[in-house]
């Protein structure tokens, strides 16, 4: 735009040869500083119909070419429109088949789900199973319903606190963990690392030196009969663990009772009660020579009072020792006056 | 005064630093309430020691109660020295219900009748652990209390830790452990160390071991320093891999402290360039020692950084796994079969 005020020099020239853009300048106002002329939007040769060609002046020829440029670029929208819509066709197929495997897949575990169903109701029945003539489809829904069934099997054995079995090094070994508790607490996990191939062998273990772990894989027969072998071996670790606990609270909780000789094994207690009122001193040596069991095999009283072992109230405490785990049965004996 | 007692007592008030003497000395107990107040601990030990000599003077104490202090410091400080590891083999079927007075009896008869003049002393400490210590003497002369040699040993387990024995002692000594623990043989175990608490902790399996499990402990979580954002290691999943093998062989946490590893090789010369070494018959012999303040943390270190090859060759993790620090390489077997 050219601000026609003649003595504004400020050369405005937006015009282009003549022609004046479409759209009229933003600010109205020169912006020269000083000339405040509002300039006029002057549209110098409007543009004629697009059917006046020939003969039509230079500004005639540029404005053909721009409508020429105008048609190209509604061209090229066009264009786009199309490769646009072939996109999002090609998008509704590809949504279509993942449709279609979603359903299959849903189709797949619902089958699956009804088939778990039947089989864990055919073991809990016990009945026969029927293989009927299958098809290759259905063998393998099978497969898969059972591989299912056992994970959620070892799952179950875990969470009630059994060894958990994994395998290792692309199946030539497994690790086995063994989780001790007693009375609904966790105890220590021990773990064991054995080599499948080429013959069962222990490679690894964190298991203390105590546990006769050579012993009980030999006559276990650990190469044939690993669960037999974990079982007996879950069984000691867990009864050793109980001993160890019920040490522990006695140590804690009964500290008016002396404890005079422990062994790391727990399979050996001394303890050294008081009476009370006579202040006689009884010893009391508990045996656990099952060492599977938390429970002493053979309780023995000792006491400067000669009578008092074959007390009735004593006996009754010899028969509560064998019987209770000791941390429980000292509470017992407390609350009956037979210790301090 | 006799002189044994004035120079054991000279050397033991030397050993134990000023400011465990007045524990060390309200544990021995020999000392009256009023004896034990006019001691001043701050003096220096020359004049300590003739103070201490007064005491014992006018409380008549004999060598024996000089060797039982003398048994407390050692027992309080077991890191001091240099302590050997045996293992006892072949159990007798009532190995596993040895208890203390039993072992007691049994080991101070046995050894009394392997040697005329010997004087044992055998202590439980409240880790379940055994210590004896031995002065030994022989036909003609009586213990020496000056060089007495300690032996520690956890009832119901294979292991005997062993300080200062002499390889005359050796045979005596061996006999009578292995009579009173009713086991059949003993044998070296190959390891060694200052600290007896790590070869203890490590023959005991009584350090954090890492296994390959299904189920981490959701509690374990380290805590992880919040690194910056913006900055992500190129190889991080390559790291987290040899650390995990790197702990799998030696274990996490604080590792049991042993300042040395030995290879003695028996193998022949393989490098095919150095035609002189090839050709001997005999095996090229060879010894490799890595020490160090802290071993095992050392080896560990170098897996997870890099510097050592992962998996973690057998010649390494053998040192946790079989519990030996002296290993016989010879070519009969792959990896470190050792012999002695």
């Amino acid at each position: 735009m050219v601000c026609e005020r003649k003595q504004c020099a400020s050369g405005d020239r937006t015009e282009v040869g003549g022609v004046v853009t479409q759209q009229p300048p933003k600010s109205k106002t020169c912006k020269r500083s000083g000339c405040l002329h509002r300039i006029k939007y002057v549209q110098k040769n409007k543009e004629k119909d697009s059917g006046n060609m020939e003969g039509a002046p230079a500004k005639g020829v540029l404005s053909h070419l721009s409508l020429l440029e105008v048609k190209a670029r509604s061209r090229k929208t066009q264009l786009q429109q199309q490769s646009r819509v072939m996109e999002l066709k090609a998008k509704v197929e590809a949504l279509k088949t993942q449709r279609e495997q979603l359903k299959a897949q849903i189709q797949t575990h619902q089958d699956l789900q009804k088939l778990r169903l039947a089989m864990d109701k055919q073991c809990a029945d016990e009945e026969e199973e029927n293989m009927e003539e299958e098809s290759e489809n259905s063998k393998l829904l099978r497969l898969m319903a059972r591989h299912t069934q056992l994970k959620d099997l070892l799952h179950a054995h875990h969470l009630i606190g059994g060894y958990d079995i994994i395998k290792t090094r692309k199946g030539k070994g497994a690790c086995v963990s063994i989780a001790t508790a007693y009375e609904d607490v966790f105890l220590d996990t021990f773990n064991l690392e054995i080599d499948l191939k080429p013959t069962v062998k222990i490679s690894r273990h964190n298991i203390p030196p105590f546990i006769p772990l050579n012993n009980l894989a030999e006559q276990n027969n650990m190469q044939t009969d690993l669960r037999v072998f974990l079982d007996t071996l879950s069984k000691h670790l867990n009864a050793f663990a109980g001993r160890k606990q019920q040490l522990k609270l006695v140590k804690e909780k009964h500290k008016s009772v002396e404890v005079m000789e422990s062994n790391v094994l727990c399979s050996l207690l001394v303890l050294l009660f008081t009476v009370p009122r006579e202040k006689t001193a009884v010893l009391c040596t508990l045996d656990y020579t099952d060492h599977t069991r938390c429970l002493p095999t053979r309780v023995h009283l000792e006491s400067e009072d000669k009578q008092l072992p074959d007390s009735p109230q004593w006996k009754k405490n010899c028969t509560l020792l064998m019987e209770t785990p000791v941390h429980k049965a000292l509470i017992t004996m407390k609350k009956m006056g037979s210790i301090a | 005064m006799d002189n044994t007692v004035k120079r054991l007592l000279e050397r033991l008030v030397r050993r134990i630093p000023s400011r465990m003497l007045k524990t060390t000395l309200d544990k021995w107990s020999r000392l009256t309430a009023t004896q034990r107040q006019s001691i001043d601990y701050t003096e220096s030990k020359w004049a300590l020691t003739e103070k201490l000599l007064a005491i014992c003077e006018e409380n008549e104490l004999t060598v024996k109660h000089i060797a039982e202090l003398e048994m407390i410091h050692v027992i309080e400080n077991p890191n001091l020295g240099m302590w050997h590891a045996f293992q006892l083999m072949d159990p007798q079927d009532d190995a596993h219900s040895v208890e203390l007075t039993q072992f007691k009896e049994q080991f101070k008869s046995h050894l009394s009748e392997l040697i005329r003049h010997v004087s044992i002393k055998i202590k439980k400490h409240t880790d379940e652990a055994v210590w004896i210590r031995i002065a030994w003497g022989d036909t003609f002369s009586r213990p020496n209390h000056l060089k007495p040699t300690y032996v520690v040993h956890y009832l119901q387990t294979p292991y005997v830790f062993l300080s200062s024995l002499t390889s005359k002692q050796k045979p005596l000594l061996s006999q009578a452990l292995v009579l009173s623990t009713r086991y059949q043989a003993i044998k070296d175990a190959n390891l060694s160390g200052r600290k007896l608490t790590a070869i203890r902790d490590l023959l005991m399996k009584q350090y954090l071991q890492v296994f390959p499990t299904k189920f981490p402990s959701p509690l374990a979580e380290r805590n992880r320093v919040v690194s910056n954002l913006h900055i992500e290691k190129e190889q991080a999943g390559s790291a987290a891999n040899r650390h995990q093998m790197a702990c799998e062989a030696f274990g996490d946490g604080l590792l049991p402290q042993l300042q040395s590893a030995v290879y003695k090789l028996e193998t022949k010369f393989r490098d095919h360039t150095n035609k002189t070494m090839t050709e001997r018959d005999e095996p090229f012999r060879c010894v490799v020692k890595f020490a160090s303040t802290n071993l095992l943390e050392s080896l560990r270190h170098s897996a997870s950084s890099g510097v050592a090859s992962t998996p973690v060759t057998p010649l390494l993790s053998s040192v946790p796994l079989k519990g030996k620090n002296y290993f016989v390489i010879t070519d009969n077997g792959p990896g470190p079969s050792s012999q002695k």
